[in-house]
């Protein structure tokens, strides 16, 4: 139940996109076509719920203090916290690169849909974002996996529904000035006033 | 640039050595500095729940009235002193995490209190660290109970998250001394807990109750439940500490 | 990282150029285009990520501001030096890992000394690594410049990030918290209803919204 939870919450409360500002600038440089933030979308739920655990496994076993006590009693106090940082982001980019070989592999028609945008999933905020707020929550390893993949359901919804509206806007007759980014912020502050309603809930 | 698989490895080996010397180097040197702010971050909000520090800027100072007034003890679900862990280690108050604590279940837990002593050594007050839930996130106190373990002394409140505005209050002044001489304790020596009321302005609070904030349900919820939980914890060890007290009393 | 809008600034190295004066208008122009014309945020759609979430106040934005600015100059300046060094094939890591070992120490230093600050901002430091505007100045300038040109990009690029965070912190402060910098405005007499949208993430959004608007209205710039 508390599992479910933190999936609602991250989906729902705490989204990447409209509470944390997470995950923005593919966010708002892909969200043109619906078909395309789909293939974004899903991306960011795949790595997520990968990278997360992972994460969680490193940050147990071997970043923080007294982590390292499995390898003997004179490790016991051995503190790495300081190498969070760089080895959550060489994780993330080895995994991403990794996760690309395989789809690439095995199924080239996912990799024709997933493939370009795994790339830019390296430096995409919410995917170290993340991690790190799993470190701060202090989830334990189902949590800790429940809440990656609720987070990247959260963005991919954020980002297919920012495209669906964006699509309409074509149509649209929008002051110069406001064109492209300017509009898409304004909209993104709508949609996040729509997503609080959600404040609150839980099961 | 197209290199041989040997210049990348050897490239990227110096370049890890090069940036992990640096990192190594600068977190062995800042790590007192850090843990002396961590260490002075705790000992300022169990400071702040009893007595006013905000004249004393010194951080060494603060470090000092913390050495000399405060004695700190851990005890467990049943109210009995541990002196050391499932491993024998010794456990240091200062040290727990309440946080990483709050996970487990209450009668597993460890429970750090906080004994504040008068100019003279004499108990005056006992500070108990708490956690909880509020809307957003992770809410936290130390409340000061004063020496006949019934009557608040102070409470100071800590956040993640809660709404600026309205929720947040919980950490400002005006919130905070609504709880100063509340009772813990009814009449007949129950467990009451102290209960923040729904909404603002209210009259006719009892000696249990508090006014609420306006708009800030969902903290005030979370803020009561973390009090009824941890008071109910803390309980076995009050009421040990209280019948000792009737004990020495009567004997004198 | 949106790569459709990174502009390549290919500054083309002269050959033999006999010492160019420190302050060019070529260089110059490097540092002041990212100001105002192509500004990281308003127009190049950059590093909005963890520029939003902090601003809800001033002195937690300026921290930061500091901060991201040290690490896009140092970083600009180490990957400038070992530009010719750097094998093409890992170079997106190699970036990330000197942005993530200049940003721990950012994190390790406000640890020590402003410890205040650094719950405040809690993970948010850690997320200048991904910060597109850092990574996007090192593949489009860093990698192709000389130090000295590479230091100016930075500094240009981290103010253009900051002065428009600060915007947005001032007026979030301003109407969501009824203060500047801490200091409460009704100790002066203006006691005004605060918004709390402001202080919200959606108030960030507007916000920036409209300052791109205004930016852009009067730059001239027109995206299609």
């Amino acid at each position: 139940m508390e599992t479910f939870n933190i999936i609602l919450r991250a989906i729902f409360i705490d989204n990447m996109i409209f509470a944390l500002f997470l995950g923005m600038c593919s966010f708002l440089a892909v969200s043109k076509k619906v078909s395309t933030a789909i293939g974004l979308g899903a991306a960011v739920i795949f790595v997520l719920t990968i990278t997360v655990p992972i994460n969680w496994l490193l940050q147990e076993y071997v970043l923080k203090e007294g982590a390292l006590s499995w390898l003997g009693a004179s490790f016991a106090n051995v503190d790495l916290t300081f190498l969070q940082f760089i080895m959550f982001i060489a994780v993330i980019a080895s995994m991403v690169q990794l996760v690309e070989m395989i789809i690439e592999k095995f199924s080239p028609a996912l990799y024709g849909t997933l493939g370009i945008f795994l790339p830019l999933i390296a430096v995409n905020c919410s995917i170290l974002g993340g991690s790190l707020f799993m470190v701060q929550r202090d989830y334990n390893l189902v949590d800790a996996t429940a809440y990656g993949f609720g987070s990247g359901v959260g963005w991919f919804l954020a980002i297919v529904a920012l495209a669906a509206v964006r699509e309409k806007l074509k149509y649209s007759n929008v002051p110069d000035g406001l064109k492209g980014l300017g509009i898409t912020m304004l909209i993104t502050g709508l949609m996040g006033i729509a997503f609080k309603i959600f404040i609150g809930i839980s099961i | 640039m197209q290199r041989s698989n040997t210049y990348i490895i050897i490239f990227s080996v110096v370049l890890t050595i090069i940036l992990g010397g640096m990192l190594s180097i600068a977190s062995v040197g800042l790590k007192p500095l850090q843990d002396k702010q961590v260490e002075l971050d705790t000992k300022k909000k169990i400071l702040g729940a009893v007595t006013d520090i905000s004249t004393i800027e010194d951080p060494n100072e603060l470090l000092a009235l913390y050495d000399q007034r405060v004695e700190s003890i851990v005890v467990d679900f049943e109210g009995n002193i541990v002196e050391t862990n499932a491993k024998g280690e010794p456990i240091v108050a200062e040290k727990i995490s309440v946080q990483k604590n709050y996970r487990m279940k209450p009668e597993d837990r460890v429970y750090p209190v906080y004994k504040f002593k008068a100019e003279d050594g004499s108990i005056d007050a006992y500070v108990f660290p708490m956690w909880g839930n509020g809307l957003w996130d992770w809410i936290s106190a130390y409340m000061a109970i004063d020496k006949d373990l019934n009557t608040v002394r102070g409470i100071a409140f800590d956040h993640k998250a809660e709404t600026p505005g309205l929720g947040e209050r919980i950490t400002t002044e005006v919130i905070q001394s609504r709880y100063v001489g509340k009772e813990i304790f009814n009449d007949s020596g129950e467990l009451e807990s102290i209960t923040m009321v729904k909404g603002e302005n209210n009259t006719g609070l009892s000696i249990h109750e508090v006014d609420g904030m306006a708009g800030a349900t969902m903290t005030a919820k979370g803020v009561n439940a973390m009090l009824d939980q941890y008071l109910g914890c803390y309980q076995p060890y009050i009421k040990k500490v209280k019948s000792e007290g009737n004990k020495v009393a009567l004997t004198q | 990282m949106s790569t459709e809008t990174i502009e390549k600034t290919e500054v083309k190295e002269e050959v033999s150029q006999p010492a160019e004066a420190m302050l060019s208008k070529r260089r110059r122009k490097i540092l002041s285009d990212p100001l105002n014309e192509d500004n990281p945020i308003t127009v190049q759609v950059l590093g909005i990520c963890s520029a939003l979430a902090i601003t809800i106040k001033m002195e937690p934005t300026i921290v930061m501001s500091i901060a991201v600015v040290f690490v896009i100059v140092f970083s600009n300046l180490i990957i400038s030096l070992i530009r010719n060094l750097v094998p093409g094939r890992v170079r997106i890591i190699v970036q990330l890992a000197v942005i993530a070992t200049l940003v721990t120490l950012v994190s390790e230093i406000l640890k020590a000394y402003y410890f205040d600050m650094y719950k405040v901002l809690g993970a948010f430091v850690g997320l200048i690594i991904t910060n597109c505007i850092v990574m996007g100045r090192l593949e489009a300038f860093a990698m192709a410049n000389k130090p000295y040109d590479s230091i100016l990009d930075g500094l240009g690029s981290g103010f253009g990030y900051a002065w428009i965070i600060l915007v947005v912190a001032f007026f979030r402060e301003l109407f969501g918290s009824g203060s500047i910098l801490n200091f409460k405005l009704a100790e002066i007499g203006l006691d005004f209803q605060t918004n709390g949208l402001m202080v919200d993430s959606i108030g960030a959004f507007m916000v920036l919204g409209i300052l791109i608007w205004i930016q852009r209205t009067k730059t001239g710039y027109v995206e299609h």
